[in-house]
Formats: C-alpha cells, sequence, structure tokens
C-alpha cells in the first residue's frame, strides 16, 4: 500500500508542475463563475424587460448550474492531458521504471485526477450558483431552495465523474488529439442536438453527459438513473483504459 | 548481478532478440556491444519490464524488475526512448522520482550537484541541450544509489569532457562493487571503459568475454610492409602462407609471417624493403569482421 500512496504522492507533484495540466485544472474556476456571472446578468436583464428570450423551462435554480457546465471543458482537457503529456513525450516510460506495476501506475494517475478535480469543483460549483444568484439580483433564489442542494452535490460528482471518464479515454487512445474530438464537442452540442431530434432522442438520453446531465437537473426524478448510467460509462472506460495501458508495449 | 535466461521477442515473424543468455555481474563494467538493430534497447527494455518478452526471463537480483520494491533504489535505467516531460523543470522531474520510491528529498540536490546540472536546476527540460538531457537522466539513473546500473548508450549527446567524466563514474560505480551494464554500438568506445564484453548480433549472443581475453583471442596484428615491387614480393610472401591485402597507399598488409620473417623472405629473395612494421588491428575493425562475418552466415 505504502508503494502506491508514495505514486499517488509523485503523481500529485507531476499535475502542479507541469504547467499545461495545472493550467487546465485551474481555468476550470474562471471560466465557470464567468458564465455563471453572464449567464445571471443576463438572464436578468431579460426578465426585468420583459421579453421572451430566455429559454424554455428558465429557472433561477437551474441557471445557477449553467457556469460549470462549460467549465467542465477545461477539467476534460485536464483529465486527458494527465495521460497523453507522459504519451506524447517519452515521460510514461520514465514512470513506468520508477513505478513498474502498470496497475498501480494507472490507479495512482486516475486517483489524482479524481482527487483533484473534486478539490476544485466542490468549492467552484457552489461559488458559480451563488455569483449567478447574486448576478440574478432580486430573481435569484438562496442555495439551500428546493432541490438545488442535491444538484449541487449532483453537478460535483458529475464533473468528477467525467474528468474521470475524460482520463481514461485519454489511456485508451493514447493521444489527446481523438478524446479531446469526440468528449468537447459532444459536452458542447452533440448530444444536445441528438436529444432535440425526435428519433435519436432516446438513444442520447443515454450518452455519458446527457445521462450524467439529470444529476444536476434540480428536481430531476432521473438524479440516481442518470448517476448510474454515468457510472457505468466511466468503469467502462476505466477498465478499457486500463487494459490498454497494460498490455502497452513501451 | 543481472540475469537473462533464453530471452525472446519477435516484432513480426523476426525475432529481434532470440535466444538470448548472458549475466552481468558485479565489480565491472560490463559493454552491452552490437551494431544499431542488433536487439540492445529492446533487451533492456524487457529487463526494465517495459517490455513483455514472448519468452524467457530477465531477472535483477533474482527477481524480476516489476518485483522489486521500490525498484530505483535496486537499479538506475537510462534508456533512449525515455525522457522527462518538456514543461517540468530539472529539479521537480527529480523530486517526484523520489518521491515514487520514497527517496529522501536532498538526493535530489546532490544527484544535480554529481552530474554538473545545479545551476540549471529551475530550468525546464525543455530548453536543455542533448548533453544536459543525458545528464538529467543520468541523474535521475544514480537518485536511489542503486547497486545495479542499466544506461542504454549513456555516451549520445556529451561532450569530451562529459564522456570523460561518465568513464570516471562508471569505473567507480564498478569499483565500489555495483553493476554496471553499457550500451554502446561503438566498440572504441566500450574498449576505453568497459572490463567485460557482451557482443550480440540480430538478437544473437556473439561474444561474452572479459576485455583482456577478447583483445588476445580477437585482437588482429600484422604487418606493413612497402617495397618498389609489390608482386614480386606479394608471390613470394603468399607461398609462405602468408595473406596479403593492399593498403590505399600502395603499401602490403601482412598476415600470418612475423616481420622477422618477412625480412628473411625479402632478403632471399632480393627485395628492396622500404618499410616493415608490425600494427594491431583496430577493437573497431575486429568488431566489424566479427558482425559482418557473422551477418553473412545468417543470410545464407
Amino acid at each position: 500500500m505504502s508503494e502506491t500512496a508514495a505514486a499517488i504522492r509523485a503523481e500529485f507533484t507531476k499535475v502542479w508542475c507541469v504547467r499545461g495540466t495545472f493550467a487546465a485544472l485551474l481555468l476550470f474556476a474562471p471560466i465557470s463563475v464567468l458564465v455563471a456571472a453572464l449567464d445571471g446578468w443576463s438572464a436578468r436583464s431579460a426578465l426585468e424587460s420583459g421579453n421572451s428570450q430566455l429559454r424554455d423551462g428558465f429557472t433561477p435554480e437551474q441557471a445557477g448550474l449553467d457556469g460549470v457546465l462549460y467549465g467542465q471543458l477545461a477539467l476534460i482537457a485536464f483529465g486527458v492531458l494527465v495521460f497523453t503529456n507522459e504519451y506524447g513525450s517519452g515521460m510514461m516510460r520514465v514512470s513506468l521504471l520508477a513505478v513498474p506495476r502498470r496497475g498501480r501506475l494507472y490507479a495512482a494517475k486516475i486517483a489524482v485526477v479524481a482527487v483533484a478535480a473534486t478539490v476544485v469543483v466542490v468549492p467552484v460549483t457552489v461559488v458559480s450558483f451563488l455569483v449567478t444568484q447574486l448576478a440574478l439580483g432580486p430573481y435569484g433564489v438562496p442555495i439551500s431552495s428546493a432541490g438545488v442542494p442535491r444538484a449541487v452535490a449532483g453537478a460535483g460528482v458529475y464533473l468528477t465523474l467525467m474528468s474521470v471518464f475524460a482520463a481514461s479515454t485519454a489511456a485508451m487512445a493514447r493521444s489527446a488529439v481523438l478524446p479531446l474530438a469526440i468528449l468537447l464537442p459532444m459536452v458542447l452540442a452533440g448530444t444536445h442536438i441528438l436529444s432535440v431530434i425526435g428519433a435519436t432522442k432516446d438513444l442520447a438520453r443515454y450518452f455519458p453527459d446527457q445521462a450524467g446531465a439529470e444529476m444536476l437537473t434540480v428536481g430531476s426524478s432521473d438524479a440516481y438513473t442518470g448517476f448510474a448510467v454515468l457510472l457505468a460509462w466511466t468503469a467502462t472506460a476505466l477498465l478499457c483504459g486500463g487494459l490498454r495501458h497494460r498490455r502497452w508495449d513501451a | 548481478m543481472i540475469e537473462v535466461l533464453d530471452l525472446t521477442k519477435r516484432y513480426g515473424p523476426r525475432p529481434v532478440v532470440d535466444g538470448l543468455t548472458f549475466a552481468v555481474r558485479p565489480g565491472a563494467v560490463t559493454g552491452f556491444l552490437g551494431p544499431n538493430g542488433a536487439g540492445k534497447s529492446t533487451t533492456m527494455r524487457m529487463m526494465l519490464g517495459l517490455t513483455r518478452p514472448d519468452s524467457g526471463s530477465a531477472r535483477i537480483g533474482g527477481r524480476a524488475y516489476q518485483d522489486l520494491r521500490y525498484p530505483a533504489r535496486h537499479v538506475g535505467a537510462l534508456l533512449e526512448t525515455s525522457a522527462p516531460h518538456r514543461g517540468l523543470t530539472a529539479a521537480h522531474h527529480l523530486l517526484w522520482l523520489a518521491q515514487s520510491n520514497r527517496i529522501p528529498r536532498r538526493g535530489v540536490g546532490e544527484v544535480l550537484d554529481r552530474v554538473g546540472l545545479t545551476g540549471a536546476a529551475r530550468q525546464r527540460v525543455g530548453t536543455f541541450s542533448l548533453g544536459m538531457g543525458q545528464r538529467l537522466g543520468l541523474a535521475a539513473a544514480l537518485l536511489g544509489d542503486p547497486p545495479v546500473l542499466v544506461l542504454d548508450e549513456p555516451v549520445n549527446g556529451l561532450d569530451t569532457e562529459g564522456i570523460r567524466w561518465l568513464r570516471e563514474l562508471l569505473r567507480t560505480m564498478a569499483a565500489e562493487g555495483r553493476t554496471v551494464l553499457v550500451s554502446s554500438h561503438l566498440m572504441t568506445e566500450m574498449s576505453m571503459v568497459a572490463d567485460h564484453l557482451i557482443i550480440i548480433h540480430r538478437g544473437r549472443l556473439l561474444v561474452d568475454t572479459s576485455m583482456p581475453d577478447f583483445i588476445r583471442r580477437h585482437g588482429r596484428t600484422y604487418v606493413r610492409v612497402r617495397t618498389p615491387d609489390p608482386r614480386g614480393l606479394r608471390r613470394e610472401l603468399e607461398r609462405k602462407g602468408a595473406s596479403l591485402t593492399l593498403a590505399p597507399d600502395g603499401a602490403l598488409e601482412v598476415d600470418g609471417l612475423s616481420a622477422a620473417e618477412i625480412s628473411r623472405s625479402a632478403a632471399l629473395g632480393g627485395f628492396t624493403l622500404e618499410e616493415l612494421s608490425t600494427h594491431a588491428g583496430s577493437l573497431e575493425d575486429t568488431f566489424l569482421r566479427l558482425v559482418g562475418t557473422e551477418g553473412a552466415g545468417t543470410h545464407v
């Protein structure tokens, strides 16, 4: 166990000390908070001017979680970079010389992604929610409103799982291009488009981001189903990434 | 002690390492020699658990590399294909390495000092020259004060002073009773530092012997002769059983006769000699001849 603990400690040092990785992780905060503020301001002016530019089903409670949905792009990049930084250079071989048990190195990297993501996700999600409400002014709601605490907690779990999901897909692909080219458009627009088209609507619900989105939908009755689906995606990706990492002929 | 037992690795149908068996003993610098593509790096990667052999095994101190507890304390490794991330500073790279193997933090400063990189400790690896990168790789290998060193082409990229420093380091490590395995594709480099020699070619073992023994058995000596009538002398000496080659400058290189014997034959035949000298063939030539003939043999 202590060997694993040592490996985890070393992986944390890498995250702090490799510029790109750390920057991606930190970027989650300003993106989320900025979008949260803009979201609140624009909604407020729309409400005040009485025009109907607001989305269907707008609620101040839900708007409070829009920021982190954009911020997750940075988290996905972070999860991907933790692996592809090393495959891209000769670093993964150095890592394997230091920690030759493949499973141990993989587990240490995943653990660091999960922990580092959690550490930034929890405060940033709460702050983003509060910032949106502040920007909404008189239309803002307290964080203790019905359904909000569960949705905020759900957002935290969702974002952490997505980071881990991204990291494991990077371990599968061993290159940043493919995972980023699939994951970023997916969470931005892709499956949202699928969910609007009638034919693919039912299918889109089972994509990781759409399923996970139920977790941070205030008052959703499918939150736990969504959690289960995203968990299944993540577990599968973890397993595939682990197998691929294990078989890699360095 | 490193033991390699019947190690085999194929990429496609061609075996890159083919039933290789040898042992590397402590207290000596062992040169691991072979032309490019002979299978040296693949063998070393298998020793270090990076590549899985198709059959056979490699053990370090009686255990597979993956089974070593905190391996950096047992084996210091430098591979051509392994490199730190460009965005890390030298000190941070060594720091995470130290942490991963529970090596005290002060070790980082010590090895940086030892390889002469103290001034570049906070510099990012991406800005390093080839030689500095090589020194950092050696620092990483020395970090855990390991009893075994496995270094793949460590001379690459080092300047003259660096090469001299490395030779000194390797000799010191061996004198301290450590096991030192160093690969190279240059015989000359090996002859200056190695006590023992392992030569492989096309994945097979060609030579496994001590350096002095190798020189005694394979070092070629020949006699250079210059005469106004090379054709006549050549006929004369060939009759005595010598084999001759014509050097580019017109002199004859004679194998199989001593200078005294050649002098006697020349006097008897009435040949004038303008030059008569005994030479030891370079080990590089010997090495090239060895892998050349072996190569020709395998082709057929």
